[in-house]
């Protein structure tokens, strides 16, 4: 386990503390966004194999050697998918916020429980 | 054969057509969308059929290599036919959201369609990293599709449901790639075939990372309060899809990755199924939110698939997990699919947000729809969950898993619970505004409860073997319910002339007692049915139940196999308990009513279950082999009985039910559904004879329950002002008679509860006829507000005179014979301290019966009922029939004695001796026709004393009394009827205080207090729901033991 | 049936007409005998015999309706068949009576018909004291009825048959074969519950008088009260007959008759004249309470030792 890995693992630690903990919205969202970045970089972490080059072939890496070269290319390619994902979800989310402001005029989770039980 | 890949294709490229397209005006736009999820709904149906001629699985690979190098789909049987439904699903709900896509942005057209393409590809896809990918596309296309209803609600809902989801996805994507790590792979098929994660460190924290992702999505209980306040707060139409083809999605998802599970996880993920089910069920107890409670019940039945998904693997035969999965879990999601989306549309349509302020009871079309969803969820035959509970049960019987039977029993309780009280809150609430339905929103529903009703057969493997005549119950109810134009008295002779169709069918198929059933229920059928014809007005449902409950009345003693068994015990429970609904005030009596009687159906079915799984067939014949079960199914069918027969303990829906329902019902409740378990007993000791549980002899036990039944019937009859409840209290104490003999196993015994059981017809279906009679003249049941009818309705008096006589047991009428039966038989089995018992029992009866009749029509008249007129014909001649009977009988008792010795002496050897007349017994002896004739000699010589001196008797108005030298005031104060034996409640009325009902209560009041202390963890905090999620997993976590 | 319908229905006859007129004189000399313990003449023991005969003599009557009017037949009708359904004198042609239609059930069963026809009547006359000593009598009812069943049961058990006739048989040859002797418990219960039947004193709650004035018949008069006197004392001898032939070893002629239905009433005799009544729903608390224990006793001790 390299030490991105157990970063990665802190930031998810970290994040999952400041969904659960933050009562702003937009913190709440934060703390979703460092999860994300977190497992992103575990992701990252867990392909690299060490002293070799990015997945991307251009005019230093030809197909041939690619072989010998690069990092294991599908968490890379995974974690481009993760990216995207995680961007529209997280930009989902604001939008939500900016709704709920909208209609509601706060921020604070605990604003919005009328539905319980 | 179409390639799958064009569900995606066609399912984007729309998409992105739309917004172009959206420039020619949105009909056009929604032209192009209705038409791609046709084409897709296309698609899989040509999938379908052509799984059904026998197609092979198709694996299509993209990026024209093989897998690990590229993604497959995979398109087999069962994708085909979860696709169908879900791509079936989609297009209703399009069609059902039509409105709302008309008026709204053209985007929500494009996410509705990436949503279901998203869904589609969760079940076809095999790779596991796409599986994320799919599952996303699916969330977040719902997460938009939730807040286009722009309300605060909504919105937060769709908030705390995005932070849910993200949370899943997070552990999904930390699982995937550790998977991937150990693996080496992505391919989900792969993975399955090698399984390096069972032997790998870290392999299965990696698995379980997975699958809790997407048990999360299932929904789980306690960790789903954002799904419940998704399914309340959206769009119905929007919940719908969520509750019906997203969870498909997921499930199929599950389904995929059970192959990977180790067997040491499979225990506690049943349990955590099925802790779903029955706390999201009880929870739901107390739910007033209409759509949140169907959120309850969407989340138990995923609870409860799930639970099955993993519960079938432990079949150890591969044909048996083939056909489980069909039979159980395919009907089960399909029921569930439908009925939850139907309902959820149907929610829209009515619009109401507290589910106690539905009412559409003037509108056919939406009652009927409720009722098809609700049945269907409930699991009432003939719909696809009722066949899938029955196989569960057996099957899980078969494999000895009996405990897991328990939760799902109390689970389905739970739910039948909430939801039938639901179903008949609406149904009794008079409707007091129209509810406007716009076309494209019922046909969603309509197509829904059509294809359920349709597509029963398919899901009724039980069927093949099952004589046709089963259904008929059915298919008379439908028949009645499509001449429903035709006047009221023509669908009523209708019925009847089909009762006698129906009894001349299966006259050939009867012999011996179960003639004497079939006698009763269709002679007595007709007779008492006669009575419903007096009134003209319509009524909505009547003929249809009444001849379903007939029909299914007479099947029971015909089925061969416990499959025909219950399913005729079955359609008799639902067409009884609509029939107390129909009652005036019979919403609470007919829950009541229902609960237990579902609740009795349960153990029967539970006995059925075990004694299949010894003996490997359904054959009712085969009960008499059981050696391993005996005793268990012994005991669960005698309890199933004694709550149909409203044993003590288990009585009390019995005088709500009897009593709120329709007077001219009630006689065949009393007369004739009461007996059918009797013929349970019958059934019960036929088969297995006499059982020893430790020191006790089970029928020993069963006759003290019905001695005490009797005895308590008869004394809380004593104590009742209402005259129908007070009749209701007297058949409970009848049937407690015939349980008592019938359980004795003796020719004597037999004889006894089998003449009892017909005269009891005869003497209670002219006592509630009277009443019926009676009540349709003066408009109350209350016997003390009666009084002096006698005047006025003298033949009404007659039979009522000639019942209670009859009943009482005194001679020379045919009630003394059972009485002479019973002790004879009693005493010649040594059952002498249940002899006395019941001769108490016997004595008290006087007591409710003299008030009775006393109250009624003896006495004085009241002035507001100086001017009523005698019942009308058709409660009378039906009445007279009945007394013609029992006269006959009494003066001939070989008439029924003879043939019912008979019948019995196949059973058991008789003792019993004829010489004439007369009855010999080792014991004693009678001859009906000598006590007539005496009795009949010794009445006519004073009464010619008195008529020959008939000329001095000078007739007198009514206050014309000797009156302690004052004169009497009112009536109301002259007819001495109101707590008519007070001082019997002085004496021994403490025997009879409330403890059983209060118990009753008790039992329902705590379900109710726990529902509301659990409900309560569902805060309504997106942060709190957050926390479930975590310590919902933690808690799987160290339970699964994952290391 | 040994003997043609007509000679039956003669010798019934005469046992009926011997029955009631024992009955009756019975009765007067209850009343005697209350009289005297009262410290009063009292009347002539012959007394209600006078009674029937000037009740029948009345010059008119009023009915309150058709089964008021059928009351009181329904009542004798019962004291007749119950009557002939017992075998009077054992072994006599002649005070045999009807007893080939039914067994020692038929007759407990018959014994409600008059009662409940009676009660019918009484409650047509709308008269509230009518309804309220038939709710009494037949709550009193009930609860005699148990030990009295449960000494039934036992007697049943005892000699294993239903048929009165046997039973009388059993107990020949020696007053030590009577089941007085032979089952004392069984002939406790029933004694006891012979007081709540024959509604004397302490019992007398039914016809209560100073409180519901005489009950049920208050409203009857003239010969619909004839009759109703006339069943009381045949109605009497049925009971007696009833008890003499299970527990007292039955009569093989008529004086022995006389003597031990004679005895059987002076229990109810003393009794009357010794308590003051119950209240209702004491009686009924007494019955379900020491008689009842005794019976189950009774049913034990035969049944199952």
């Amino acid at each position: 386990m390299t030490i991105i890995t157990i970063l990665g693992f802190l930031l998810i630690i970290i994040g999952l503390w400041g969904m659960l903990t933050r009562k702003h919205l937009f913190r709440i969202i934060l703390g979703f966004s460092i999860i994300d970045t977190g497992i992103h970089l575990v992701i990252v972490s867990l392909g690299y194999i060490k002293g070799r080059t990015a997945p991307i072939f251009d005019a230093d890496l030809s197909p041939i050697d690619a072989i010998n070269r690069i990092v294991d290319p599908i968490p890379s390619a995974l974690v481009l998918t993760a990216i995207v994902i995680g961007l529209a979800v997280t930009a989902l989310m604001l939008v939500y916020v900016i709704q709920m402001h909208r209609h509601k005029g706060s921020l604070e989770i605990s604003d919005y429980e009328e539905l319980k039980w | 054969m179409v390639n799958p890949i064009y569900i995606f294709v066609i399912a984007l490229f729309s998409a992105f057509l739309l917004p172009v397209i959206d420039k020619l005006g949105r009909k056009v736009t929604l032209g192009v969308f209705y038409l791609s999820l046709t084409a897709i709904f296309a698609v899989t149906l040509l999938w379908f059929r052509a799984f059904g001629e026998g197609a092979l699985i198709e694996n299509i690979f993209t990026a024209g290599s093989l897998p690990p190098f590229s993604i497959n789909l995979r398109m087999g049987t069962i994708e085909a036919f979860i696709m169908l439904f879900v791509n079936f699903g989609a297009l209703l709900g399009a069609i059902y959201l039509y409105g709302k896509l008309l008026e709204n942005k053209v985007y929500a057209l494009m996410l509705f369609l990436t949503l279901i393409m998203g869904v589609n590809g969760l079940i076809m896809t095999r790779d596991i990293f796409n599986i994320f990918v799919f599952l996303e596309i699916t969330s977040i296309s719902l997460y938009a599709l939730i807040g286009i209803k722009q309300d605060a609600r909504s919105l937060g809902a769709g908030f705390k449901y995005i932070i849910a989801g993200g949370l899943a996805s997070a552990f999904l994507l930390l699982g995937i790639i550790y998977v991937y790590r150990i693996t080496g792979n992505l391919n989900l098929d792969l993975i399955i075939s090698e399984n390096p994660l069972l032997l790998s460190k870290g392999g299965l924290i990696a698995l379980f990372l997975v699958v809790v992702a997407f048990l999360i999505e299932l929904k789980p209980w306690p960790a789903n309060g954002w799904a419940l306040d998704v399914y309340e707060a959206a769009e119905p139409g929007i919940s719908a899809m969520v509750a019906s083809l997203v969870a498909a999605g997921m499930v199929f998802v599950f389904y995929k990755f059970i192959p990977l599970l180790p067997h040491s996880w499979h225990g506690m993920l049943i349990l955590f199924g099925m802790l779903t089910f029955v706390f999201s069920n009880l929870t739901g107890l107390k739910q007033k939110n209409a759509r949140r409670l169907l959120g309850y019940s969407s989340i138990a039945q995923m609870g409860l698939l799930m639970a099955v998904l993993l519960l079938v693997r432990r079949f150890n035969d591969a044909m048996d997990i083939r056909y489980a999965l069909s039979d159980i879990a395919a009907a089960l999601f399909v029921n569930h699919f439908l009925a939850k989306a139907g309902l959820f549309w149907l929610s829209g349509i009515i619009n109401k947000e507290k589910a106690r302020d539905w009412s559409f009871n003037k509108q056919p079309v939406l009652v009927l729809l409720f009722a098809v969803f609700i049945f269907a969820l409930v699991g009432l035959p003939p719909f696809p969950g009722f066949w899938a509970k029955w196989t569960l049960i057996t099957k899980l019987a078969q494999y000895n898993m009996i405990g897991w039977i328990v939760p799902i029993i109390i689970g389905s309780l739970l739910e039948a619970a909430y939801l039938l009280r639901w179903f008949g809150a609406t149904i009794k609430r008079e409707q007091t505004e129209q509810v406007i339905i716009p076309r494209y929103k019922i046909l969603p529903p309509l197509l829904a409860a059509i294809v359920l009703v349709i597509i029963f057969p398919s899901f009724a493997p039980y069927m093949t073997g099952m004589k046709t005549m089963f259904f008929f119950p059915l298919l008379a109810a439908a028949v009645l319910w499509l001449l429903d134009v035709m006047p009221e008295r023509m669908r009523g002779m209708v019925m009847i002339l089909i009762l006698a169709a129906f009894g001349w069918y299966i006259y050939p198929l009867a012999k011996g007692i179960v003639l004497i059933f079939e006698f009763m229920f269709i002679a007595g059928g007709i007779v008492i049915s006669l009575a419903s014809l007096n009134s003209a007005r319509p009524k909505q449902g009547y003929w249809e139940f009444l001849v379903m409950l007939i029909m299914s009345l007479a099947l029971i003693p015909l089925a061969k196999s416990s499959m025909e068994f219950f399913l005729a015990w079955e359609f008799m429970t639902v067409s009884s308990w609509l029939l107390i609904l129909r009652g005036k005030n019979g919403e609470k009596p007919a829950l009541t009513y229902i609960m237990f009687s579902l609740g009795a159906a349960l153990l029967i079915l539970t006995a059925f279950a075990l004694s299949f799984a010894e003996t490997g067939e359904l054959g009712l014949v085969l009960l008499s082999n059981l050696n391993i079960y005996a005793i268990p199914v012994y005991i669960l069918l005698a309890l199933g009985f004694l709550v149909k027969a409203a044993a003590m303990g288990v009585h009390i829906w019995l005088p709500g039910a009897y009593s709120e329902a329709e007077d001219e019902v009630t006689p065949i409740f009393a007369g004739m559904m009461s007996k059918i378990s009797l013929w349970g007993f019958i059934l019960l000791f036929g088969y297995m004879g006499n059982k020893v549980l430790g020191i006790f002899e089970l029928p020993v036990l069963l006759g003290w329950i019905g001695v005490f039944t009797a005895f308590f019937g008869a004394l809380m009859a004593v104590f009742q002002e209402d005259i129908k409840y007070l009749l209701a209290y007297s058949s409970m104490s009848q049937l407690g008679y015939m349980i008592l003999s019938v359980s004795l196993l003796s020719h004597l015994g037999w004889t006894t509860a089998l003449y009892m059981s017909v005269t009891h017809l005869f003497f209670k279906g002219m006592l509630f006829l009277a009443v019926a009679g009676i009540v349709s003249r003066i408009g109350t049941t209350k016997m003390y507000e009666m009084g002096g009818l006698i005047k006025k309705m003298p033949a009404s008096f007659i039979s009522v005179l000639i019942a209670i006589i009859a009943v009482s047991g005194v001679p020379p009428l045919s009630g003394f014979g059972g009485k002479w039966l019973l002790y004879t038989a009693l005493i010649e089995k040594g059952w002498y301290l249940q002899a006395g018992l019941s001769f108490f029992a016997g004595a008290i009866a006087f007591l409710y019966l003299f008030r009775l009749i006393h109250t009624i029509f003896l006495g004085q008249l009241k002035a507001r009922f100086r001017e009523v007129k005698e019942a009308s014909l058709w409660y009378i001649v039906p009445q007279f029939i009945f007394v013609g009977a029992i006269m006959a009988i009494s003066m001939f008792p070989n008439l029924i004695l003879k043939p019912i010795m008979a019948a019995v002496e196949t059973q058991f050897p008789s003792h019993v001796n004829w010489d004439g007349y007369t009855v010999i017994t080792a014991l004693g002896y009678w001859n009906g026709n000598a006590v007539m004739m005496i009795t009949m000699g010794v009445f006519m010589v004073p009464l010619i004393w008195l008529l020959v001196r008939v000329n001095m008797v000078q007739k007198v108005e009514q206050f014309n009394i000797v009156y302690a030298a004052e004169r009497p005031d009112r009536p109301e104060t002259t007819h001495f009827a109101y707590n008519f034996f007070a001082h019997y409640q002085k004496a021994i009325g403490f025997l009879v205080k409330e403890q059983i009902t209060n118990f009753w209560n008790s039992v329902s009041e705590w379900f109710h207090s726990l529902s509301a202390t659990f409900r309560h963890i569902y805060t309504g905090n997106g942060q709190t729901y957050a926390l479930h999620i975590i310590i919902y997993i933690v808690v799987l976590y160290s339970l699964l033991g994952v290391k | 049936m040994e003997h043609g319908l007509l000679i039956s229905i003669i010798y019934a006859f005469i046992s009926l007409s011997v029955a009631t007129i024992w009955g009756l004189l019975l009765g007067g000399i209850m009343m005697k005998v209350v009289a005297r313990a009262h410290g009063r003449f009292g009347p002539p023991f012959w007394q209600p015999i006078i009674d029937i005969i000037k009740n029948n003599a009345r010059r008119t009557s009023i009915s309150h309706g058709i089964m008021y009017f059928l009351g009181p037949v329904f009542r004798i009708a019962g004291g007749m068949g119950t009557f002939l359904f017992i075998p009077f004198i054992y072994g006599s042609m002649v005070f045999g009576n009807f007893s080939f239609a039914g067994d020692l059930f038929l007759v407990m069963y018959f014994i409600f018909f008059g009662q409940l026809g009676m009660a019918l009547g009484a409650g047509e006359s709308g008269h509230p004291y009518s309804a309220i000593g038939v709710a009494r009598g037949l709550s009193q009812m009930t609860a005699f009825e148990l030990p009295f069943a449960l000494s039934i049961i036992s007697i049943v058990i005892q000699y294993g048959t239903l048929n009165i006739t046997s039973i009388v048989a059993a107990q020949q040859g020696g007053i030590l074969h009577w089941t007085l002797f032979t089952n004392p418990l069984a002939t406790i219960a029933a004694l006891i519950a012979l007081q709540g039947m024959n509604m004397h004193n302490p019992f007398s709650i039914v016809i209560a008088p100073q409180e519901i004035p005489i009950g049920p018949p208050t409203e009857y008069h003239s010969n619909f009260l004839g009759l109703l006197q006339t069943n009381r004392g045949l109605f009497n001898i049925a009971k007696l007959a009833l008890f003499m032939n299970l527990y007292f070893g039955g009569a093989t002629n008529l004086f022995s008759m006389l003597i031990k239905t004679f005895g059987i009433y002076m229990i109810t005799v003393i009794v009357g004249a010794s308590f003051p009544r119950f209240r209702t729903e004491q009686s009924i608390r007494f019955f379900l309470g020491v008689p009842t224990v005794i019976g189950i006793l009774a049913v034990l001790v035969t049944g199952y030792f």
